[in-house]
């Protein structure tokens, strides 16, 4: 563990000591080598327990894709800044790696921790540097209201959950992932039990997001410079997931009987946020809904508590992570050219850049779960256990299964088919550092094809 | 608060304070530099004050009202727009209003409309003659007056907005009336014959058949006459701006008052197999500067429409076009300058009568009704050579030239019609033409060199009639990326880098 976490942290000096010329390939380097010194995490000694256990942090199958997801998108947020950030000052760029850097050794913190309440602290901690990134390097006045209603919505959720993490040290005297799964705590009906297990939930299901208080997600992630949205859709997200993952084994058997409003408005998102990407005009709102979608379906997934749902939903938050980023960077490349988000204007974009049509094909088809892609995986594992659950719900999955590719395919097809624009004619052409950028995301999905039981969790 | 007052009003009559006052005013001075408590430093005076205005900012801050702790001006710009249009005239607008009704969910894409002068005083929309005809020589020309025209006549189908007034453009359907000498009477022949394979409602009359229809024409040295006799006349053209304006800004664009005053571009150097170097340029921020003030707004966008009439030539400068080698496509200026055309309001109750057309003498002398009290119009156009002896008016300000009346334009009105030869000139206004140098014909399109800018401009006096079908062309050009319901392809810089005229015969 301290193999990465020691590099990561040496990650923040970095940028203030490398001179400029440096700066951006240094950082690059070093954060492409803790990533791929982190798959040494892919080797878990035991099955279903903890490795590289110490007192304080440890992985485990369910940890470690997400650490590495993490570890991996940390260069991708670096390639992907170059451009952005080169007029801006000097000092500006090594402030906006810091926060990077510090974004990642939070992350990492919180992906391995085994203590509830350090991954509560860090959970939190997230929202600084993420804060920092979005009001200051965003594009539009606007970044001020999304930058608001992220933290507040994110805090409002989560203070409760501090209060019942203290509940649970207090009533079972340990907060220790290790000792939780096995604590005796049987929850009733009682209000106070039932306030217990909201207060544990909603947390996570605001930053999942749930569909009830998804409001902050297409404003944070359109306002935000590309790094930000992607390590908010790669990342960010799927704390939540992750948290609720940990939390969900010491609320037996309540949950059976909470659950219901919290699926319902899951699966009901899918739907919903999946018609209003149809109606989208703006390119990264359409892909920052496709996300809550997507993370609908995960919450389901996960609400429903069996092997399958955990499973299914660990594979469709690594899938979506990459393929939701992948597209954000399309989006990017395509913002950089044109300076507007605005789909109408840049249409036809097969006939100048017809390699980044190929990238654009590929994560279009990622995002609708073509199989044998993972996501497709995740999702039928999620679709099946829901279904075993109450067959009702194949109706509402089933039809957010068809809106889904529906706006993928309006996504693909507004941006690279149609009549080419004359005002795009004569835009730059790609630069190698995207394509390579689109690589590094892509080929990995494409991957965990060949091993899924990878990224699959407890029960691979 | 006021019991305070009363307050200090017993205690000055109890005689407490103003023992203070005894105090300070017989000689007793105080141990501090003799400064003493004035009236107006009176706290409690300034406290109810104070109390006033705190309310007023916790009532500024409560929800409902747009204090915000920013101090923005609400005029600015915003910093990302789609499309800019640069020049809020009757053109302007309509590519605004036919962008918003062209895409295809609500919200699509952010048009901002950016005009420099909010009272429209030297804007050439409003000074105009308000006339629509379709006799012209190009095919283009044609399809789009009749393009406009119909439009204007279902006004209320396309700019109505409920719960409002109708519009009323005042469209006077009197047709233009052109005459012809004998040298140009076969020009006016094969412009009949193109006129009517376009589908416009145009006849041709002898002078016989003039002096028939119109008996208080002088027929003399006339050969031909051309009479419109559907789809053409006069209309109001702040009511047309006004409407397209309104209509557009309901539809989500945004009015922004101000100056453009430069782009921040990205330019790529490219070096063709000759060596030459080539210079495509891409805006990505439009630079605009709000009245009276120092402050601009950069405001990134797409693309930008040049729509600015007179003083394209001017936006068109502060992208390069014109600067560079004069062998190259760069070298090439913008062909559009402001020329200076006056309009004479004569008051004439013995004159024509309700039903005069648009009459076009072959001299280039025009009249027009205007109302029903006997009032006229009347210009000239100095293209005809006869008239540009003193060549063309300054245009560094909008000044009238009465000499310009007197010497040119009655001796040839009272000619033609000799009941002209009393009247009283009541007014007279300037406007400029956005006269295209090359040809006097639009030019529509993008320039080669600047990938994102649209121009729209270049209508050499005929901009106002042709505004709703050209906001077409350019919405589909835009959101298409090609014409879809008139080809004006012909209309575009390629004429102009082949140095190929396209001239219309038929300018007035």
């Amino acid at each position: 563990m301290l193999k990465i976490l020691i590099p990561t942290l040496m990650l923040l000096p970095l940028p203030w000591l490398t001179p400029k010329k440096w700066l951006w390939p240094t950082s690059l380097m070093h954060s492409m080598i803790i990533a791929l010194i982190s798959l040494y995490w892919l080797k878990n000694s035991s099955e279903e327990g903890w490795t590289t256990l110490n007192p304080m942090m440890g992985t485990d199958p369910l940890s470690t894709p997400l650490l590495i997801l993490t570890c991996w998108l940390l260069p991708l947020m670096i390639l992907a800044s170059q451009n952005h950030m080169a007029p801006e000052p000097l000092s500006r760029q090594r402030t906006y790696i810091s926060l990077l850097s510090s974004l990642q050794v939070f992350l990492i913190l919180a992906f391995s921790a085994t203590e509830i309440l350090m991954f509560y602290i860090m959970f939190e901690a997230t929202l600084i540097p993420t804060l920092i990134i979005i009001t200051r390097w965003g594009n539009q006045k606007e970044r001020l209201n999304a930058g608001t209603y992220f933290l507040f919505y994110t805090l409002a959720g989560s203070l409760p959950l501090l209060v019942a993490l203290l509940l649970l040290q207090n009533s079972t005297g340990t907060l220790s992932m290790l000792i939780t799964p096995y604590n005796d705590l049987t929850l009733t009906t009682s209000w106070s039990h039932k306030l217990w297990w909201a207060g544990c939930m909603i947390a996570f299901l605001v930053k999942m997001p749930l569909y009830g208080v998804h409001l902050w997600l297409p404003k944070a992630h359109v306002e935000a410079p590309i790094a930000g949205s992607m390590i908010l859709a790669a990342v960010l997200l799927k704390l939540g997931g992750y948290g609720m993952m940990r939390i969900m084994v010491t609320l037996d058997p309540l949950s059976k009987e909470m659950l219901f409003p919290f699926i319902i408005l899951a699966l009901w998102g899918v739907i919903m946020t999946g018609s209003i990407c149809l109606r989208q005009t703006d390119l990264k709102s359409l892909i920052a809904y496709s996300s809550v979608s997507h993370m609908g379906l995960v919450a389901g997934g996960i609400l429903i508590q069996t092997p399958w749902g955990f499973t299914g939903a660990l594979i469709l938050m690594i899938a979506h992570g990459l393929a939701s980023s992948a597209l954000f960077c399309l989006a990017n490349t395509n913002y950089e050219r044109t300076h507007s988000r605005t789909m109408l204007l840049a249409r036809g974009l097969q006939m100048i850049m017809p390699l980044m049509a190929s990238w654009w094909f590929t994560a279009s088809l990622a995002n609708l779960a073509l199989p044998p892609l993972p996501n497709l995986m995740g999702e039928i594992m999620i679709i099946s256990s829901l279904f075993n659950w109450s067959w009702f719900t194949i109706i509402l999955t089933g039809a957010g299964t068809l809106i889904t590719a529906g706006y993928s395919l309006y996504l693909f097809l507004m941006t690279q088919r149609g009549p080419l624009p004359q005002h795009i004619t004569a835009l730059s052409p790609s630069h190698t550092r995207e394509h390579l950028l689109m690589a590094l995301h892509l080929l990995p999905l494409i991957m965990i094809i060949a091993k899924p039981a990878l990224v699959s969790g407890w029960f691979a | 608060m006021a019991t305070w007052g009363r307050l200090r009003g017993w205690l000055r009559s109890c005689g407490v304070i103003r023992q203070h006052a005894r105090l300070c005013g017989h000689g007793w001075r105080s141990l501090s530099t003799g400064r003493t408590v004035l009236l107006q430093d009176d706290f409690f005076k300034e406290l109810e004050s104070h109390f006033k205005s705190a309310r007023q900012k916790a009532a500024d801050a409560m929800p409902g009202s747009d204090w915000s702790p920013f101090e923005r001006n609400p005029n600015l710009p915003p910093e990302l727009a789609d499309i800019v249009i640069v020049g809020g005239g009757v053109v302007g607008w309509s590519i605004a209003y036919w962008l918003k009704r062209k895409e295809l969910v609500r919200g699509g894409v952010k048009v901002v409309v950016v005009e420099k002068d909010p009272t429209y005083s030297r804007a050439s929309t409003v000074l105009s003659a308000g006339g629509i005809r379709q006799q012209f020589s190009l095919t283009e020309n044609i399809n789009l007056s009749l393009a406009s025209a119909d439009f204007m006549r279902n006004i209320n189908e396309h700019l109505g907005i409920l719960n409002e007034e109708p519009v009323d453009l005042q469209f006077n359907h009197c047709g233009y009336l052109f005459m012809a000498s004998e040298k140009a009477a076969h020009v006016m022949e094969e412009n009949h014959n193109t006129q009517r394979c376009a589908g416009a409602k145009v006849t041709l009359l002898s002078p016989t058949q003039l002096k028939e229809k119109f008996p208080w024409i002088r027929t003399d040295g006339v050969a031909l006459a051309s009479y419109g006799l559907e789809n053409e006349g006069w209309f109001d053209p702040w009511t047309l701006l006004n409407a397209f304006r309104r209509k557009a800004i309901s539809m989500g664009v945004i009015q922004c008052f101000g100056e453009v005053t430069g782009f921040e571009s990205t330019v790529n150097r490219i070096h063709t197999v000759e060596d030459d170097l080539v210079e495509m340029r891409r805006i990505n921020r439009v630079n605009v500067q709000m009245p009276n003030s120092m402050e601009y707004q950069p405001v990134e966008c797409a693309l930008v429409v040049n729509a600015a009439g007179a003083f394209s030539a001017k936006v068109a400068e502060m992208l390069g076009i014109g600067a560079g080698p004069s062998d190259s496509i760069a070298g090439i200026p913008f062909p559009v300058e402001p020329r200076k055309r006056y309009i004479y309001v004569m008051h004439c109750p013995d004159g024509p009568g309700l039903d005069t057309p648009f009459v076009i003498d072959h001299s280039g002398v025009y009249f027009r009704r205007e109302g029903l009290a006997g009032n006229y119009i009347a210009g000239a156009s100095p293209d005809e050579s006869p008239l540009l002896q003193d060549g063309e008016p300054d245009t560094a300000d909008l000044e009238v030239d009465h000499q310009f009346f007197e010497e040119k334009v009655w001796p040839q009105l009272a000619y033609r019609v000799p009941a002209f030869e009393s009247l009283k000139v009541t007014s007279a206004w300037a406007g400029f033409y956005d006269y295209n140098t090359f040809d006097q014909n639009a030019v529509l399109g993008v320039h080669p060199l600047v990938n994102n800018m649209y121009f729209a401009t270049g209508f050499s006096g005929h901009g106002l009639q042709h505004s709703p079908a050209v906001g077409r062309a350019i919405a589909e050009l835009i959101l298409d990326g090609n014409f879809k319901t008139l080809d004006l392809s012909a209309l575009g810089f390629k004429r102009i880098l082949l140095q190929e005229p396209m001239l219309e015969r038929n300018i007035v």
